[in-house]
């Protein structure tokens, strides 16, 4: 968006922001509260007219930016997601979930199976429409994104910043491992393990491996990750690339099987579903 | 190597307020990351998209040692915005002020195209090598450009103007993509009555009342009468024009070393350090933005 | 250059005397590999490593740097100083000071100096010290295994003494008060040679030397080569961030939380970024890695000998341990001995 100055004596104007969650643990949410020392100064720019985390108020009907928490997996959180995006002129996608389908993103492949699994033939009313769960973008337009599981407080005042007043300051497609080498940590691969930062997008600067654990991937693949390349090199330090793959599911399971479905959108969930599955 | 090193820190105070002592020259150069205060005092709409914007360094002495040549850039910042290269579109015979054509294609642009008379930008520069006026004095002039390929040339362009009798003939073939996105069309066409004057105008899509060309630039290029002895080629526009125009130009047998173009590419730093706008050995940022084609036959992945 | 012999023994004293005015940096042991980092007693030194992970560069051009403080509300720079550490980075390899030498000729000279590196070079003291090469080390090959200036002391191993050229006076003046030196003999001489034939005679013969590297890069630049050895490329600039001598770098405004004011600052960046060469309107100059590849070695390997008169590659093998894919220098030098063997037959 950055429809606002910076460049002013006078107050600026606030935008009206609302933060919607969908599926997913609201962790990240969580993770904007605890950026505590600066929340106020944060909230100071905005109008926060609707947090589904501490309000039981319904959301308003006139907003300017929308930050969206978790993927769609039900008809109903889908036509919610749309109907933000008529109202909202910037839509932000915050965390894994809503960015790449994150964790939840991992039902996709074989949903109908993991719903009678789980729920036999009665599945709960509250389920609502079940539907493969997908990130935000595979539904509407998104602005702006904010990557990781869970996000990282002040990325999210960063890119709200860059919101509000704009920047160019380019988000690196690159992959992970630059941050890792500048930060002189020890390689997993090195000792033969297993680590995600060959193919997932840089801009977390290593945080879980500069404390000594590999990367997961939750910032999701890099636009530029070479998938065939890093299958062989894991090969090559000992790593069955099968891992690799198998790790992928983990926050990269939507956007790589997007790849190869067709347009497949029939909704498999509420009653439907436990007389469909098994 | 080591010049003065004690127990205490040093300290780079190359950002703090020039003392008085400083010339403006010492000032541009002695942190050349520096943004000086320019205030915008004109405002033009072009097109739909772009706008000419004129600026007046705020401090005495950076405005004149702030002295270009057709063809620099400088960068400009938004702070918190970031920064962006532009090329000065004035000539520098035009003295205190700095004209730039600035489309609006990122958040910078963007912002600056909301932005008022009298609002305050951070400019530095001049950076880059332009075209070499003096080397092109006395002879005829062929500037082929295309879109916003104009901005940088008309800086040549006005300079030649206001320098007249130092040069030959003129041509201008100059590329749109619609009429509405011709810039300094009123400029140019006041020009068209002189003798030594041509302009040359094509669009890909005309409208009904187009009496123009239509197509690219190098189709009425081909039909000129050029003497290649004593002409000059300037060209700026889109990456995919170059190869074409100078094709037509080699075939007009204008020497290699006579063709002169002016490049685009990322240019964060415009003093030949950051990398982000080299091209093979080079960096477009000063060893550029204008090349012969010489320089860039000679340069890998230059066109 | 004046020389003089000291005994092993003396070092730690000569570290000690560092200590009292500046900041040391040394190589040190953490884990399964060596990095430059403080090191507050001489112990922590580990004077005998192979090859640290990453260089020292980033002492002098740090990953991430304030250039600036701005007030975003009127649009100015704010005043701004940025204090230096005195330091001393003690224990560089030929090939290391050599890459300091090549940064100095991209960012401290020319037309324009960049005065937050040229300050940060001024303020630091280099102590070298002459080591083996590992199987990844071609330094050789790029003329970075001997190194004749950008030090201050130089400590070349002789067996029980160090033959020490001292370059400097800050650096000599804390040589003399903190330790014995002597005058070399004719015996120190010959243990000098000695050490310098079993250096050189110790380089990988696998690794091979190629004439005309440069040249060939002009050769074969569209050699369908570059599409296999830029296809493995993973995006991630691993190469760059532990390579002695990449100096390109990114500039971003940082606002602070209130956007009232912000910081413009300065991080690595590295041309083998997926969008280092993308341009306002979209366009991509080098957008494979292809492209991506070949212009980074072409940079090391050909564009800075253009303009310099040496590679910007100093073949201390760094990108070797940290490419996954296998992608680096050597693999190019293979390239064209391969090339060139097959053109003979």
């Amino acid at each position: 968006m950055g429809a606002f100055s910076m460049i002013t004596d006078n107050p600026r104007p606030r935008p009206r922001v609302v933060v919607v969650g969908l599926a997913s643990c609201f962790g990240c949410q969580l993770q904007i509260t605890n950026s505590e020392p600066h929340l106020m100064e944060l909230l100071d720019q905005i109008d926060l007219e609707y947090w589904q985390l501490v309000t039981s108020e319904d959301m308003p009907d006139a907003y300017d930016v929308a930050i969206i928490e978790g993927s769609v997996t039900t008809r109903e959180s889908e036509d919610l997601v749309r109907r933000v995006r008529e109202k909202a002129a910037h839509v932000m996608a915050i965390g894994a979930c809503a960015v790449t389908g994150g964790v939840t993103g991992m039902a996709e492949n074989a949903l109908a199976r993991r719903v009678g699994e789980v729920y036999g033939d009665a599945v709960p009313e509250a389920c609502g429409q079940m539907i493969e769960p997908r990130p935000v973008d595979a539904v509407i337009t998104v602005d702006s994104r904010v990557y990781c599981c869970p996000i990282d407080a002040r990325d999210f005042a960063t890119q709200l910043q860059r919101v509000l007043f704009g920047s160019n300051a380019v988000r690196e497609e690159r992959a992970l491992c630059a941050d890792c080498k500048r930060n002189e940590n020890d390689c997993f691969f090195n000792q033969g393990e297993l680590c995600m930062g060959l193919v997932t997008r840089a801009g977390c600067n290593a945080r879980c491996v500069n404390r000594g654990r590999p990367c997961f991937g939750c910032a999701g693949l890099s636009s530029a990750a070479n998938l065939d390349s890093t299958r062989q090199a894991c090969e090559r330090y000992g790593v069955p690339a099968a891992r690799f793959d198998k790790a992928l599911q983990m926050f990269s399971q939507v956007p790589l099987s997007q790849a190869g479905r067709q347009g497949d959108d029939e909704p498999v969930a509420g009653t439907a579903v436990g007389k469909g599955a098994r | 190597m080591t010049d003065s090193v004690g127990a205490s820190p040093l300290a780079v105070r190359a950002l703090t307020e020039a003392p008085h002592v400083m010339t403006g020259q010492e000032m541009l150069m002695g942190n050349a990351y520096r943004p000086w205060p320019a205030r915008i005092t004109s405002i033009r709409e072009l097109t739909a998209h772009e706008k000419l914007f004129e600026f007046r360094l705020t401090d005495e002495r950076v405005r004149e040692a702030f002295v270009h040549e057709p063809g620099q850039f400088v960068e400009l910042s938004l702070f918190g915005v970031g920064e962006v290269p532009i090329s000065i579109t004035s000539s520098p015979t035009k003295q205190g002020f700095i004209e730039l054509c600035v489309r609006r294609t990122g958040t910078v642009t963007e912002q600056l195209h909301r932005m008022q008379c009298g609002d305050i930008v951070g400019l530095r520069g001049p950076f880059g090598r332009g075209f070499p006026v003096e080397q092109m004095r006395g002879n005829d002039i062929l500037v082929v450009a295309g879109g916003l390929g104009i901005a940088p040339v008309r800086s040549l362009i006005n300079y030649i103007h206001d320098n007249r009798s130092d040069f030959g003939k003129v041509t201008i073939v100059y590329g749109s993509r619609t009429p509405a996105d011709i810039m300094f069309r009123d400029q140019f066409e006041m020009w068209r009555h002189r003798k030594d004057f041509d302009l040359i105008l094509t669009v890909d899509e005309p409208d009904d009342t187009w009496d123009g060309e239509v197509g690219v630039v190098t189709e009425p290029m081909k039909k000129l009468d050029i003497n290649p002895a004593n002409t000059f080629g300037a060209v700026c526009g889109p990456p995919v024009m170059y190869r074409f125009v100078v094709e037509v130009m080699r075939e007009k047998n204008i020497s290699y070393d006579h063709i002169y173009m002016s490049f685009e590419r990322h240019m964060k730093c415009g003093m030949g350090k950051c990398g982000h706008c080299q091209i093979g050995h080079q960096y477009c940022c000063i060893d550029g933005p204008v090349f012969n084609y010489w320089e860039a036959k000679n340069i890998q992945g230059s066109m | 250059m004046l020389y003089r012999v000291m005994d092993k023994s003396q070092l730690p004293a000569l570290v000690r005397g560092f200590m009292e005015s500046y900041e040391v940096v040394a190589p040190v042991k953490r884990g399964e590999r060596y990095v430059f980092d403080t090191v507050d007693s001489p112990d922590q030194i580990a004077l005998d490593y192979p090859q640290t992970a990453s260089s020292a560069k980033k002492y002098l051009f740090p990953p991430v740097e304030a250039m600036m403080r701005f007030d975003a509300r009127a649009n100015l720079v704010q005043d701004f100083v940025q204090e230096v550490k005195p330091r001393v980075i003690f224990g560089a390899h030929a090939c290391d000071i050599s890459g300091f030498n090549r940064l100095d000729l991209a960012l401290a000279q020319g037309k324009y100096t960049d005065p937050y590196y040229a300050a940060r070079r001024a303020a630091t003291l280099v102590v070298g010290i002459s080591c083996m090469p590992t199987d990844t080390c071609f330094c050789q090959l790029m003329g970075a295994d001997e190194v004749q200036f950008g030090y201050d002391l130089f400590l070349y191993d002789i067996g029980d003494k160090y033959l020490v050229s001292m370059s400097s006076v800050e650096a000599t003046n804390i040589l003399e008060a903190c330790c014995e030196i002597a005058e070399a003999t004719d015996d120190d001489r010959r243990a000098f040679r000695l050490a310098t034939r079993r250096h050189q005679a110790a380089f990988n013969p696998d690794i091979p030397h190629v004439e005309d590297v440069p040249m060939l890069m002009d050769v074969f630049h569209f050699d369908p080569f570059w599409d296999e050895l830029g296809g493995r490329c993973l995006s991630c600039s691993a190469c760059a961030s532990v390579c002695p001598t990449c100096y390109c770098f990114d500039i971003r405004d940082v606002l602070q939380e209130d956007s009232d004011a912000g910081v413009r600052e300065r991080t690595w960046d590295a041309c083998t970024s997926p969008d280092f060469a993308l341009v306002a309107g979209g366009h991509n100059f080098r957008p494979t890695g292809r492209d991506r590849v070949r212009h980074r070695m072409y940079h090391k390997l050909n564009g800075f000998m253009v303009n310099h008169d040496r590679m910007l590659c100093t073949g201390c093998g760094r990108c070797v341990a940290a490419c996954k894919a296998d992608i680096d220098p050597i693999q190019v030098l293979r390239f064209f001995d391969e090339k060139g063997a097959r053109d003979d037959r």
